[in-house]
């Protein structure tokens, strides 16, 4: 039912998501090629199924005005081969929704309950990005972190009610704050350290991690172009995890897989 | 956080209030996140107000979804393109700056940040007619080098001088009074700026990090917490306003040596654009000494990394002369 999302990594996702419940967490620093996924996601779930994609409604939740529509679409644009009534009812697929503060989400995510059960064919949420407002809460909190970390709480106790009961698939991007240090390998994983709150981290089912790559020889791409990696780890229970790691690039046309 | 009052939606009158505080509901967020059928057996309130309050204040308060076709007939009709003046840099922008983001410009002590941001007011003021809102914490700019450029783009005076009235300046030299100004910009003082010249296109702010650098470090999360209202004020001041954002940052090292912009990572994924500028190490022949180099390092419509080379002087170059001196000014 659901079709090939490229990549051997992305066959066994899609497969998970078959039963819905599922909560992905886009991590990366700030060239990492996140965003290029991101979209990639969004337009596989919106674009008809003539041209690949789920045709599904998506409901997308901008923290820091940083939905760029000229190059969704441009994206769309190159995978319907320039037909504008498709596009737009493509765009009329997607639902976009700007927050400005966690309480602002909150409220917004209660607001989209009854979206949800009015639209059946809402199924993706996608949230750019949920650290937008660390740093903002951290402060409002003063000096008690679980005053620092209530509201972001709230959100993911809201959100794992939204998974269980309407049987959505949460996206949601995550900046990283601390920069990596590529100079030894225990470092590297420092800036990959989940930063936000406990309630969260437990909705996670699989974090993908991005970063830059250098380009290897076995890679055909072109000279010059820049090459990224996601690293996924899936956990299915607190027992069981799964990893899994792919190359991709950036054309005009969105991400290509290697 | 939004604190419930009395008179906030109807039905909600002193007593409601009274009897939801007392069963410690004291904002909308607790409000909507309680359970209402367990509510109103406790504040001994009928279900059905407490219902109809509910949805009232949730469609007060939420954010109402938009659709992205919208959005797009939205953009298509508001967005335009600045061009800085410098056809090197207009190419690395992508033909140069976009209203509705934040373009940032990076580079070390005397790499020419500030010679940029005066060429790209001088431009958008004289050329396209539309005026700038340049805010200096530095104390770096004076009117006579505005008068400068000016004078190379035009000799007549009335010109000159409607050009300079275009450029509204604000000098300010902390964090508070940058977002007392922005602020201000936002409930009012743009329609202001806009009346007898074009409309208010483009908000330089040069340069954001001296103002904000001076809080962050140590342990507390106040200075983080700034920046990131900082960047709000920018960005929606951006896209309500459909204003070009072009904001200066200094640049540190990291561990392995590299030269990057300073503001840490938080700050990275800021702006839409960021643009690194350094000397060129050349030949050291006199004419060389005005060129720089500028590094595309972030950018979401090409690929990064890539450079391109210009001259400090492009905005003062004399538009009339021989035509020997213009071929070797244009090179």
């Amino acid at each position: 039912m659901f079709p090939e999302n490229g990549g051997p990594r992305k066959v066994h996702l899609i497969a998970s998501i078959l039963c819905g419940n599922v909560c992905i967490c886009n991590t990366g620093v700030c060239v990492s090629g996140k965003t290029e996924l991101l979209y990639h996601f969004l337009c596989r779930c919106i674009l008809p199924q003539a041209a690949g994609g789920l045709e599904t409604d998506v409901m997308f939740v901008d923290t820091d005005y940083s939905l760029d529509m000229l190059r969704l679409v441009g994206i769309l644009d190159s995978r319907l081969n320039r037909d504008e009534a498709a596009l737009y009812s493509c765009l009329s697929r997607l639902l976009v929704v700007h927050c400005s503060s966690t309480s602002h989400l909150l409220l917004t995510l209660h607001f989209l309950e009854t979206s949800l059960a009015s639209r059946p064919s809402l199924s993706f949420l996608l949230i750019d990005s949920i650290s937008a407002f660390y740093w903002p809460d951290r402060c409002e909190g003063g000096a008690s972190i679980a005053k620092q970390e209530e509201k972001l709480g709230k959100c993911s106790d809201l959100l794992g009610r939204l998974l269980r009961d309407y049987r959505i698939t949460v996206f949601a991007t995550c900046h990283a704050i601390r920069s990596c240090r590529p100079s030894s390998a225990a470092a590297s994983t420092e800036s990959d350290r989940p930063y936000l709150c406990r309630p969260w981290q437990r909705l996670v089912t699989h974090r993908l991690l991005c970063s830059q790559q250098e380009v290897a020889d076995n890679m055909t791409v072109a000279v010059g172009q820049q090459v990224f990696t996601v690293h996924c780890t899936s956990s299915f229970s607190t027992r069981t995890k799964a990893y899994r790691s792919n190359s991709f690039y950036v054309l005009d046309g969105g991400v290509t897989f290697i | 956080m939004v604190v419930l009052r009395e008179g906030m939606c109807p039905g909600l009158d002193e007593n409601v209030v009274r009897d939801l505080r007392a069963a410690d509901i004291k904002t909308v967020e607790d409000l909507v996140s309680s359970d209402i059928e367990e509510l109103a057996l406790k504040c001994s309130l009928s279900y059905k107000t407490l219902f109809a309050i509910r949805r009232v204040l949730l469609a007060q308060h939420a954010a109402f979804p938009v659709s992205g076709a919208d959005l797009y007939e939205e953009l298509l009709s508001s967005t335009a393109i600045l061009s800085t003046g410098n056809p090197s840099l207009d190419k690395l922008l992508d033909s140069g700056l976009y209203t509705g983001e934040i373009t940032e410009l990076s580079g070390g002590p005397g790499s020419g940040k500030s010679q940029v941001c005066f060429g790209v007011a001088v431009h958008v003021s004289y050329h396209l007619k539309q005026s700038v809102i340049y805010i200096d914490t530095t104390g770096g700019l004076t009117a006579s080098r505005l008068l400068q450029m000016l004078q190379t783009e035009t000799s007549n005076t009335e010109e000159q001088m409607e050009a300079l009235q275009r450029i509204h300046i604000f000098r300010l030299f902390d964090v508070f009074s940058l977002l007392d100004c922005l602020y201000s910009l936002r409930s009012g003082r743009l329609q202001q700026a806009s009346v007898g010249g074009g409309s208010v296109k483009a908000v330089i702010v040069d340069s954001v990090s001296a103002v904000i650098s001076p809080v962050l470090g140590g342990k507390q999360n106040e200075g983080m917490s700034l920046m990131i209202q900082v960047a709000g004020a920018l960005k929606t001041m951006a896209k309500d306003f459909n204003v070009a954002v072009l904001v200066t940052n200094h640049v540190t090292r990291s561990d392995n040596g590299e030269v990057r912009p300073g503001l840490g990572v938080s700050w990275s994924h800021i702006p839409r654009t960021r643009v690194l500028l350094e000397r060129v190490e050349g030949a050291g022949s006199v004419s060389c000494s005005s060129f720089r180099s500028a590094t595309l390092i972030k950018s979401s419509r090409q690929a990064c990394r890539i450079k391109e080379e210009f001259d400090l002087q492009w905005w003062s170059r004399s538009k009339e002369g021989s035509s020997g001196k213009r071929k070797l000014e244009e090179t």
